[in-house]
């Protein structure tokens, strides 16, 4: 490899990883705005858990803590004066579920009309293990 | 042989699932659009000011004893524009009482949006900070359901009203009378 090529494979790479670097780091950034961060760091730490498990209804892949949606917003205040109010984390989803149903949580609950969601992965991966195992044996 | 059974267990399976996956897409249906969580519940109880009566609405005195449309919609918002023709049809043709629930909006604006296009509202409701929106699990507006007469919420449409859903609508209405 000549010297100019390999001045222009280091610059590629270098510029490969800022770009990772800032997917990285892209990926942790938050929507939360100064006007809306409670003075009590345990109930801000509280409301930032609970956003961070609610999924944005307008983006849907996205948590209302990352969302600059304004319904995301609202459900950030929302979640903050039910805090205040001195609600606690259950009482916080049941209200959201109540209206927006499973959905708004990013992590569904293991129900009747969720199980397939949870166990088909770990059914494919059996069968998929047995396959290869089955077929090794039969090879040999 | 018992083996051999066993094998062919998983081709199945797995072409059962993909027929699945494959008549949920071809079928007409939106993936983005999430059902209520609150069909077949009763209506949220709520108190509003209203726009042009001056008093406050009242959710359990007003919705009842009828089927009732109710429309969230702002002057903001171009697909509420282009439904709003429904919305009159709704209200003037068939007689249906609408309720509409004015979304973060400037008062002043929606007055003047209702004198231009009409006004097929029974009553409307102001939402300035989106609190009651929240209580109906509205996430994108326009949005439109249906509650029956006893107060129970029978269908949601989210979006704007085409012909298509006129006609939907219509149906359900004669179901739920």
């Amino acid at each position: 490899m000549s010297k100019t090529n390999n001045i222009i494979f280091t610059k590629i790479v270098i510029i490969a990883l800022i770009l990772c670097i800032n997917q990285f780091f892209s990926n942790i950034s938050y929507a939360v705005e100064p006007d809306e961060i409670l003075k009590n760091q345990e109930y801000e730490l509280r409301a930032r858990k609970i956003s961070k498990n609610i999924r944005c209804m307008v983006c849907q892949n996205q948590s209302i803590d990352e969302s600059n949606s304004p319904l995301a917003k609202d459900l950030r205040i929302l979640i903050r004066n039910k805090i205040k109010e001195g609600s606690n984390d259950k009482e916080i989803y049941i209200f959201l579920t109540d209206r927006y149903g499973d959905f708004i949580l990013l992590k569904p609950p293991l129900n009747l009309s969720t199980i397939g969601l949870w166990f088909f992965p770990f059914i494919f991966l059996m069968v998929g293990i047995y396959i290869l195992f089955y077929h090794n044996k039969k090879s040999r | 042989m018992m083996k051999k059974k066993i094998l062919i267990l998983p081709p199945i399976f797995f072409f059962l699932i993909l027929s699945i996956l494959f008549y949920l897409l071809i079928i007409e249906r939106n993936p983005s659009e999430v059902p209520s969580n609150l069909l077949n519940k009763n209506v949220p109880i709520f108190e509003a000011q209203s726009l042009f009566k001056n008093e406050k609405f009242i959710s359990s005195q007003e919705i009842k004893n009828e089927i009732i449309l109710v429309n969230f919609f702002a002057t903001w918002c171009k697909p509420c524009r282009d439904e709003h023709v429904y919305i009159k049809r709704f209200s003037n043709e068939k007689g249906i009482k609408v309720i509409g629930i004015n979304y973060k909006d400037n008062s002043k604006k929606t007055t003047k949006w209702l004198k231009k296009l009409g006004n097929p509202y029974s009553d409307v409701l102001i939402d300035k900070n989106g609190k009651i929106a929240i209580d109906w699990g509205v996430y994108g507006i326009p949005e439109t359901f249906i509650v029956n007469s006893s107060g129970i919420i029978k269908y949601r449409h989210v979006g704007p009203i085409t012909d298509k859903i006129y006609k939907k609508i219509n149906l359900l209405i004669n179901e739920n009378e």
